[in-house]
């Protein structure tokens, strides 16, 4: 293919080991899977035109902690910069729009949580609408079962269906060297544990993970100089549902994903991989419904999000494994998904696509 | 002398005031006094009410709707253990209500007694604080329960007259989350050094520049540094630079007076040691150049607990600030566009 000077490919991603407890800091993270992934591609870190990084400071507990994780770019002479508080998928998605502008050729983004310095039970209660639902410290796993069980109700899954997922992904996570929860389980002793937030048990929560990813992004032609095989982004999109839950039509679908996909021109063909970002269990079932994937389509070979769940990380990681499916195993076509806030009400999904 | 510390408990807590805008104000007005209220917009009943219609962006309006205090349960679960952040202390029910005369569910407690007692489909009604309590927030109701008579709630479904000013526009919130961080290698040297009397810094093999205290990486370069390439650096250095704060009053601000935290470029670094105290000269009369040396805490009285990931550098209460040595000053000017 000869690339227009308008395609972007992705041609390098790393990721550090996902870890329970690091005793390492956010910046230290930063530093360690940006120096990996520049030198991946084998270029100089002045040849990168944008950086762009995801985190939160309510994860860090520190105000302008992204400030300091500048540190670990070497901003001397100075560099042009960005930061999103979101995943770092929605980093890559600006590094892509800022190559789309057509004046440089390179972008890095990066993603990076260390999870563990907080508890995901009352954290991410500052997250929701503060009038109608913090007062009451209404929390994440909170809302997730109430979308849970909305989804039993409805008639389209059961408990035991949440397991399975659990079960495939953590057998699917075996093969992955940056898996934190990985084994052989059976949905029978899964579904003997105890009820965290009924429906759901400790395994249909996502882990918690301190851990930080990067990709390059090129633009047109410079691709090849830095990747054999690069991971076209063929489509890209990111939409939102209300905040609150309760006004959506029906929780047990998702719209946004839908609509997503569609406009990323999901399917436009076979898509060989997908590599979805659901939190909980059932959300992947939710989702793998609202994009359209069949039985043709391989659904997280890393184990997905449940394999390792570092809040801001976790995303960016679904884009990389998605790529490395077009640049080192040699795949067509992947999908990669991430979501945030409560019960899947943003939805990113990104085509990539490798030379034919 | 007392071990570095490896863990940090930080309580982040601030109080918070709310506008409330006027929809919410309508509504916390109204949950004041005892009756919960949505808004007809888009052919439903949207309860609580939000400023938009969430299908079509557009002002919701002011078609106020009397709703519950019954309602009926759409989805829930269960917390079979309550965090502080949770406003009952027993394990509880979380649930959509959709309050009679309302056609989009609330998300709130419901206090059941037991996991066994909930189901889709049960009619509950909300338990209400003293109404001398009550300060218009979602938690004016305490909880919803079983209610004792399923039959339809009184006056639900008929408009809602809203006064002409609301009562209630403010709303108090809270933030209260705990962090527990653990210190990094680079925090670890740098907290011992200090409790030894010592200053350190990083000197990068790749630049040559020092920076004080180590930070784990030079940020120039980009690349690691460790222990490998700690150096001693002396206590002594000249004010590179400094800001005057004059201290507004907020929640844990102990400061009444303007106070200076100054940057000091030590003798032979390449990075400054920032928000340092000046001891001893007036705020009217500091200035780039002074030279200064370091003042530590007598031995017995050190502690390291306040040396964490974020201090970089900061000397804690181990330092306990800079004093002028006397020497001429340096041309200030020599201090000019430093970055760090």
């Amino acid at each position: 293919m000869a690339p227009s000077e308008n395609d972007i490919a992705i041609v390098g991603f790393a990721q550090l080991p996902p870890e329970r407890r690091t005793n390492l800091t956010e910046s230290d993270l930063v530093l360690r899977s940006t120096r990996e992934v520049i030198a991946q591609v084998g270029i100089d870190k002045s040849e990168i035109g944008f950086t762009v990084s995801g985190s939160c400071d309510y994860l860090s507990g520190q105000g302008f902690s992204f400030v300091q994780n500048t540190d670990a770019y070497g901003m001397v002479p100075a560099i042009n910069e960005s930061h999103v508080e979101m995943d770092g998928a929605w980093a890559m998605y600006e590094a892509y729009v800022r190559l789309l502008q057509g004046d440089i050729d390179i972008a890095m983004a990066v993603g990076v949580g260390k999870n563990s310095n907080s508890d995901p039970s009352t954290l991410f209660t500052v997250e929701f609408d503060p009038y109608y639902l913090t007062p009451l410290g209404t929390d994440t796993w909170t809302l997730a079962a109430l979308q849970a069980r909305a989804l039993i109700d409805s008639g389209k899954a059961t408990e035991r269906d949440f397991a399975e997922v659990v079960v495939r992904n953590r057998a699917n996570a075996k093969s992955n060297p940056f898996a934190q929860v990985k084994g052989d389980y059976s949905v029978d002793e899964l579904l003997a544990a105890d009820y965290v937030r009924n429906p759901l048990r400790r395994h249909d929560l996502p882990p918690t993970t301190d851990q930080a990813a990067a990709v390059i992004l090129a633009r047109g032609k410079r691709a090849y100089d830095l990747c054999e095989r690069p991971a076209w982004i063929t489509g890209i999109d990111h939409r939102i549902e209300a905040h609150l839950p309760t006004v959506r039509k029906d929780i047990t679908t998702s719209v946004s994903t839908r609509l997503a996909a569609e406009a990323a021109g999901a399917g436009k063909g076979p898509i060989d991989v997908a590599e979805i970002h659901a939190p909980f269990s059932f959300q992947e079932l939710i989702l793998r419904e609202s994009l359209g994937l069949d039985g043709s389509t391989e659904v997280n070979p890393s184990g997905g999000a449940l394999a390792a769940h570092s809040v801001m990380t976790v995303g960016l990681i679904r884009v990389g494994e998605a790529a490395n499916q077009i640049i080192k195993n040699g795949k067509n076509r992947a999908l990669a998904h991430t979501t945030s806030g409560p019960c899947l009400q943003q939805n990113l999904v990104c085509v990539l696509e490798g030379d034919q | 002398m007392a071990d570095t510390v490896q863990e940090f408990v930080f309580n982040l807590t601030f109080p918070f005031s709310r506008t409330l805008g006027s929809t919410l104000s309508t509504f916390s007005s109204a949950l004041a006094q005892g009756q919960i209220i949505g808004v007809r917009t888009g052919g439903r009943v949207i309860a609580p009410p939000l400023e938009y219609d969430p299908d079509t962006a557009a002002d919701s309006g002011t078609d106020w709707v009397c709703v519950g205090p019954k309602g009926t349960v759409s989805s829930w679960t269960w917390v079979p253990e309550p965090t502080n952040l949770h406003p009952l202390d027993h394990a509880f029910g979380f649930a959509f209500i959709t309050l009679d005369g309302a056609d989009t569910p609330m998300i709130h407690v419901v206090d059941a007694g037991s996991e066994s007692a909930m189901s889709a489909g049960m009619r509950v009604e909300a338990r209400f604080k003293d109404p001398a309590d009550c300060v218009g927030r979602i938690d004016d109701i305490i909880a919803f329960v079983p209610a004792s008579d399923p039959s339809p709630s009184e006056g639900a479904g008929e408009p809602f007259e809203a006064p002409a000013e609301n009562e209630i526009t403010e709303m108090d919130a809270f933030c209260d989350l705990q962090y527990v961080d653990n210190a990094s290698p680079t925090t670890l040297m740098w907290a011992k050094a200090l409790m030894e009397g010592r200053l350190i810094g990083q000197k990068c093999p790749q630049c040559a520049r020092t920076i004080v205290g180590p930070r784990g990486m030079c940020s120039v370069c980009a690349i690691e540094l460790d222990e490998s390439h700690i150096v001693e650096v002396p206590g002594r250095g000249v004010v590179s630079n400094f800001t005057v704060v004059t201290p507004t009053p907020y929640p844990g601000q102990t400061e009444t007076e303007p106070f200076a935290r100054c940057s000091i470029l030590l003798d032979g670094a390449d990075a400054v040691i920032a928000q340092q105290e000046i001891l001893e000269v007036p705020v009217s009369e500091l200035r780039v150049g002074i030279h200064v040396e370091v003042v530590w805490a007598p031995e017995n009285e050190r502690s390291a607990a306040d040396i964490d990931n974020r201090s970089r550098g900061s000397g804690g209460d181990i330092i306990v600030g800079w004093r002028t040595t006397g020497e001429p000053d340096e041309p200030a000017d020599r201090y000019l566009d430093r970055m760090m």
